[in-house]
């Protein structure tokens, strides 16, 4: 049996964790609570579920962009209408995100924060261009969420800070979005492979701008910035679509696990982007 | 309308009778073996050091308890030094310790059982006992383990060998020499997890008198009491075991699995009850499990399509104890010739202990390992012979009277060509090319078949009999004493439709009691297609009897002398000529207890020794089986290599149907699991550990993952089988594999052997045959 | 230990219990309500699914202390509402109920739909139902079961109106 907080504030959780170093935060709780199945459960955990500072989807008007507060759920984000007109990639990685329940539980800050490789939401969030707000003591401070997650499970949240907000640049200039998720199966569906990207073209149908991602081929999402780069300018075409695939195969760095073989996962990464060039270029 | 009492109708054999569970599972009122806590309960569970330690072969050097002991609210905790029988378990051979006192055989054996105030205190217990081990030499490849000199699972068995047995038929593997064309491949198939949604568990308790009262999810409560008699040194009229409903069961529930450690457990709480419960992990490390299987062929036939020869070679991985790996082969080679004539047959299989998991009893067991295989050579023996693959199998189907590859004359009720024929005038089978070349971009469509059979029943030394027992209770109701578990078949429901039929009652008269070792009679198993079939025969006599014994006595009391004018209906019994009645409430009044229930005994029929078969101990051969023609419509991501299944036709020869939704429910049920088998579900293990240890990476088929599936009955009848049916609880099983094999094949011209079919294998050989094909 | 107060089944319901004792052990070991069932204890079954202020959740991943001051509905409450015992029904009748094991948690499911969307397509059904594991069944005749609870649902709502 361990102790339990429920604080309703940013300070009273700020106060809580002072007081309980020991202690782990708890937000939607889907990944936490198996975990303490078998390992910690005698640690304090502090809920963040009802502090109303960490809830929901609004404008940021001074810098435009967009603010999910890091115990929105993800169902929240599976049907916010203001996703759906910014961010519609992130929209369906929350609807294809574990199974209904568990989108009525867990949070988009517990998914950035359990920092699977795996994790359903981090690369669109990356191909967004996601910054991550944090709140201590001490202020806050705000880091690009490539940044923020710097391997398997690992974050670069101090001891004593809380994930507040996950911040969206204004992206709906993109008349490309994707997201792809490749399981085992489609219930329940755990990432073998997951992709997000955001194309611009230009009125010569050449790529103006790209974000691409992938989920399940490294220890942190790959973003491959020389591949988004070496596409700029270049019309689309057969010969691009297939050297870009080639290069994405190269880009990731994929391991053998259960779920599936490195050269699976590789040759996925460069279908699941040929794929979404393809459907570019029939328009 | 108002429904008078008289506008009740009887149960009916053959209607669509709501099962007889439904309502209170629906509310969430049935009461399950993991639904009891009693007041007081302790908790018991098993330390199994292997997995926590990574070793699957090991010398037990020493258990060092104290610390956990020491741990508040810590019971007891008790060593292989305190069981007091013999120790072992298991079906038909009693290798498997119930507490490792030498040596563990694989990473799942308990060394320990801890019994604790809390499931809190239980968890860091188990945690706290120290185990020391001295790691020895695994062998966890079956065809390894039979070679000279490999490490022993068991010191007695130098090669390893469970079983090893051979069928024999005209030339035997010499017949191929005459064939115009010979097709051979070799296949594995993965073990597959029973994956019920109920763990293993149950409740016991220990009275002063030393008897043992125990509530468990089992499929065998009879033979449960002899395995812990056995094991216990306890005199099996001691130990009364309880089955209420399970939440699954599928051979998984069949054997020991928490039952002699309960009742150890039992045993020492002091009058206290005692309840166990494997979490997933525990089920999927300690559970039985299907068997992995190595399957060589050649298939041999003349150039008109005629198949002529077959050798089989089967290696069946048993694991660390026999349960029923022997029969399992047995089972496996029996069927391993298909539904069809083959004149020229040598099928040989072995069965073989490593220090894997232990493989037990799963539906169909033995037979979805051959089928796979079987039905992707008769696939391929039709391309090569340039004949429709349906022309194929039809041409060779067996008939009624024709000998099966076991050497077995089958009877009237041989339903394979049937079957084969309404696929053959289905709409998905009739529209197949139009449906292909309408796949959408980027991917790929195909259309693929499997015909399958199992076996119902024991087979043959094994008495396969039951005794049913039906009542009348004081208020004239029916019970019926159900004394083969229900573990969601629906079989108990199926009783109570049978006993509404027989004695002409509506469904609100009849009644269910689960199987009770105190109550009911030795009736076997839940398994092997048997249930309703043996039970059934059994329950019929019963009910024959006990209406014919209510029929004399509203005789007696209505002055009529001609039983036939007498009628019983529902709630009572009518003379029609004269308007009387004597209700069913009343009669039962003049009834002594005794009299108010009626026995019926049944033994199924067995076969007679056809001389094709060596090395077998018992369950070879059989002599009913239900048959079935499945097809699937797939269509292949190219990009991905995932396969949707978009249609499932599985066309079943069940004999009559006592519930068309009952029978359906058996279909979807076994396309279902042999879907996921087909293309997900793989319990992995390396080194003897298991990597799939719980449900997020042991993989079921959920909602998204399945088709329609269509079932049609073919018609038929069984006349041994009570009102003309046999069991389909297993024949379903055998053919998504193969069907979505042959689908791949069809559709994408790739021949994938290793099962299951999954996306990274269908996407590298996609990768493979275009880059041969560019070369 | 702590007191929470949560309404159960449209009871207003006080309990002492540790805050962090997993939901799903409060309700079957504390509350005898068993209906719930617990198929994995690691939210990859659904058999454990309740729902709070009227949401899908899976009472194996929630801690009693967060259901303080919200209502919590299980199977054993579920034919209370019109819409949850004509699931109930549908589900004995169309066949839909086999070892029985995950239905109470896949109606809880189909009522969180219906409740939503009253008129689904099979392939919403799918979805909906894509967290609740079933081995007996092949979904076929569940899926049947929600379609039908719907069409009753709107037949008397059309009936009503």
């Amino acid at each position: 049996m361990s102790a339990w907080f429920s604080p309703d504030s940013i300070d009273d959780a700020l106060a809580l964790i002072e007081r309980h170093p020991d202690a782990r935060l708890i937000a939607g709780g889907t990944d936490l609570l198996v975990r303490r199945r078998s390992e910690m459960s005698d640690i304090p955990l502090i809920s963040l579920e009802r502090v109303a500072a960490l809830q929901g989807i609004e404008e940021v008007r001074e810098d435009g962009m967009l603010a999910i507060g890091a115990a929105t759920r993800i169902a929240e984000l599976a049907v916010s209408p203001l996703l759906a007109a910014n961010a519609p990639l992130l929209q369906r990685a929350a609807l294809s995100f574990g199974a209904p329940a568990i989108r009525n539980m867990a949070s988009v800050g517990g998914n950035l924060c359990t920092a699977s490789p795996a994790g359903d939401c981090l690369p669109p969030l990356h191909a967004l261009g996601a910054q991550v707000e944090l709140i201590a003591r001490a202020g806050r401070r705000r880091l690009p969420i490539s940044d923020f997650i710097v391997g398997p499970g690992r974050t670069s949240l101090a001891p004593g800070e809380i994930v507040t907000r996950v911040l969206l640049p204004s992206r709906d200039r993109f008349a490309w979005q994707a997201y792809e998720k490749i399981g085992r199966r489609q219930s329940l569906a755990i990432s073998v492979v997951s992709f997000a990207a955001l194309l611009r073209l230009d009125d010569e149908q050449r790529i103006a701008e790209a974000h691409l991602a992938w989920g399940s081929v490294g220890p942190t999402v790959v973003t491959a910035p020389e591949l988004a780069n070496w596409l700029l300018g270049k019309p689309l075409d057969q010969s691009l679509i297939d050297v870009a695939a080639e290069r994405a195969r190269a880009a990731v760095c994929p391991i053998d696990d259960l779920r599936a073989g490195a050269d699976y996962r590789r040759a996925l990464a460069g279908n699941l982007l040929r794929r979404f060039l393809r459907r570019v270029q029939h328009g | 309308m108002t429904k008078t009492t008289n506008d009740v109708n009887a149960l009916a054999v053959g209607a669509n009778e709501t099962r007889a569970d439904a309502k209170a599972k629906a509310q969430g009122r049935e009461p399950y073996a993991a639904d009891y806590y009693p007041d007081g309960v302790l908790w018991a569970g098993a330390v199994r050091p292997g997995a926590r330690q990574g070793v699957a072969h090991a010398r037990l050097l020493a258990i060092d308890t104290a610390a956990a002991a020491a741990l508040p609210g810590v019971v007891k905790i008790l060593t292989a030094a305190d069981v007091p029988g013999t120790n072992r378990q298991g079906i038909v051979h009693k290798d498997m310790p119930v507490l490792v006192g030498d040596k563990l055989r694989y990473a799942g054996d308990p060394v320990a059982l801890v019994i604790a105030e809390s499931r809190e205190a239980l968890r860091q217990a188990i945690g706290l006992v120290v185990v020391s081990l001295e790691p020895l030499p695994a062998v966890c490849d079956p065809v390894a383990a039979m070679a000279e000199g490999a490490v022993r699972v068991h010191d007695e068995r130098a090669d390893n060998l469970l079983a090893a047995a051979e069928i024999r038929l005209g030339e035997g593997a010499q017949g191929l020499d005459h064939c115009d064309v010979v097709v051979a491949g070799s296949f594995s198939t993965p073990v597959q997890a029973h994956g019920f949604i109920e763990t293993e568990n149950g409740v016991a308790c220990c009275a002063p008198d030393g008897s043992l009262t125990m509530t468990i999810s089992t499929q065998a409560p009879f033979r449960d009491r002899m395995e812990i008699a056995h094991a216990l040194g306890l005199s099996f009229d001691q130990i009364r075991i309880v089955a209420p409903c399970l939440g699954g069961g599928f051979g998984g529930k069949d054997g020991a699995t928490v039952q002699c450690l309960l009742a150890l457990a039992a045993l020492h709480s002091d009058g206290r009850p005692v309840k166990m419960v494997w979490g997933r992990e525990e089920n999927l490390l300690a559970g039985y499990r299907r068997h992995s299987c190595r399957v060589d062929y050649r298939l041999g036939a003349n150039r008109d399509g005629t198949l002529e020869a077959v050798h089989c070679r089967l290696v069946y991985d048993t694991g660390a104890y026999a349960h029923l790996g022997g029969e399992v082969m047995a089972l496996g080679m029996e069927h391993a010739g298909g539904p069809y004539r083959i004149p020229h047959v040598l099928i040989e299989g072995q069965c073989v202990y490593t220090n894997n998991p232990v493989a037990g009893a799963m539906r169909a067991f033995g037979v979805c390992q051959v089928t796979f295989a079987f039905e992707a050579m008769i696939a391929e023996l039709a391309r090569e012979l340039g004949i429709d693959p349906l022309a194929l199998r039809r041409q060779n189907a067996l008939l009624p009277g024709d000998t099966n590859c076991a050497g077995v004359v089958v009877g009237e009720s041989t339903g394979i060509a049937d079957c084969l024929d309404l696929i053959a005038g289905h709409p998905l089978w009739l529209e197949r090319a139009a449906w292909k070349d309408a796949a959408p971009p980027g991917t790929q469509r195909g259309v693929g078949l499997a015909a399958v059979f199992n076996a119902a029943g024991y087979g043959a030394k094994v008495r396969d009999s039951a005794i049913a027992k039906v009542e009348l209770t004081g208020d004239g109701q029916f019970v019926v004493h159900n004394a083969v578990s229900d573990m969601g078949q629906g079989n108990a429901a199926a009783f109570v439709q049978i006993a509404g039929h027989v004695l002409q009652q509506d469904a609100a008269r009849v009644s269910v009691r689960q199987p009770d070792t105190a109550t009911a009679y030795p009736s076997g198993s839940s398994s092997a297609g048997r249930t309703t079939f043996t039970f059934g025969n059994a329950l019929i006599v019963a009910c024959e009897q006990l209406k014919a014994r209510l029929i004399n006595r509203a005789g007696l009391l209505l002055f009529v002398d001609d039983d036939s004018t007498l009628t019983l209906v529902p709630g009572k019994i009518v003379h029609q000529a004269s308007a009387r009645e004597v209700s069913l409430a009343r009669l039962a009044g003049f009834l002594r207890d005794e009299e108010r229930s009626c026995l019926g005994e049944y033994v199924a029929p067995l076969c007679p020794d056809p001389g094709t078969g060596k090395g077998f101990f018992i369950g070879f051969p059989h002599v009913v089986f239900a048959y079935g023609a499945h097809l699937a419509r797939i269509e292949v991501d190219l990009s991905t290599g995932q396969i949707r299944v978009v249609d499932y036709l599985a066309v079943t020869d069940g004999g009559q149907v006592i519930n068309p939704a009952m029978y359906d429910q058996q279909v979807h049920g076994g396309v279902a699991q042999g879907l996921g088998y087909a293309l997900m579900e793989d319990l992995a293990t390396r080194d003897g550990q298991v990597l799939a240890g719980d449900f997020s990476r042991y993989l079921i088929p959920g909602a998204l993952d399945l088709p329609e599936i269509t079932s049609v009955a073919c018609p038929g009848e069984e006349s041994r089988g009570p009102f003309g049916m046999k069991g389909i609880g297993e024949v379903a099983m055998n053919g998504p594999l193969p069907a979505v094999a042959n689908a791949l094949a069809d559709g994408c011209a790739i021949h994938l052997r290793d099962a299951p079919l999954t996306p990274e294998r269908v996407l590298l050989a996609l990768e493979s045959l275009a880059e041969e094909s560019s070369q | 230990m702590s007191e929470i107060v949560f309404e159960l089944n449209g009871e207003q319901t006080k309990l002492a219990v540790s805050p962090t004792r997993r939901v799903i052990d409060v309700l079957r070991e504390d509350l005898k309500l068993t209906g719930s069932k617990e198929g994995c204890g690691t939210g990859e079954c659904g058999a454990c699914s309740v729902l709070v202020d009227g949401q899908l959740r899976l009472a194996c991943l929630m801690v009693a202390g967060q259901l303080d001051g919200h209502r919590l509905t299980t199977v054993e409450g579920l034919g209370e509402s019109p819409l949850g015992a004509k699931v109930q029904t549908a589900f004995a009748q169309a066949g839909a109920v086999q070892c029985g094991y995950c239905t109470p948690g896949m109606e809880i499911a189909a009522v969180d739909l219906l409740s939503r969307q009253p008129d689904p397509s099979r392939d919403e059904v799918r979805a909906a139902l894509s967290g609740n594991l079933c081995r007996c069944t092949g979904y076929v005749k569940i899926i049947d079961a929600v379609c039908q609870a719907a069409d009753v649902l709107n037949a008397s709502e059309d009936a009503q109106s």
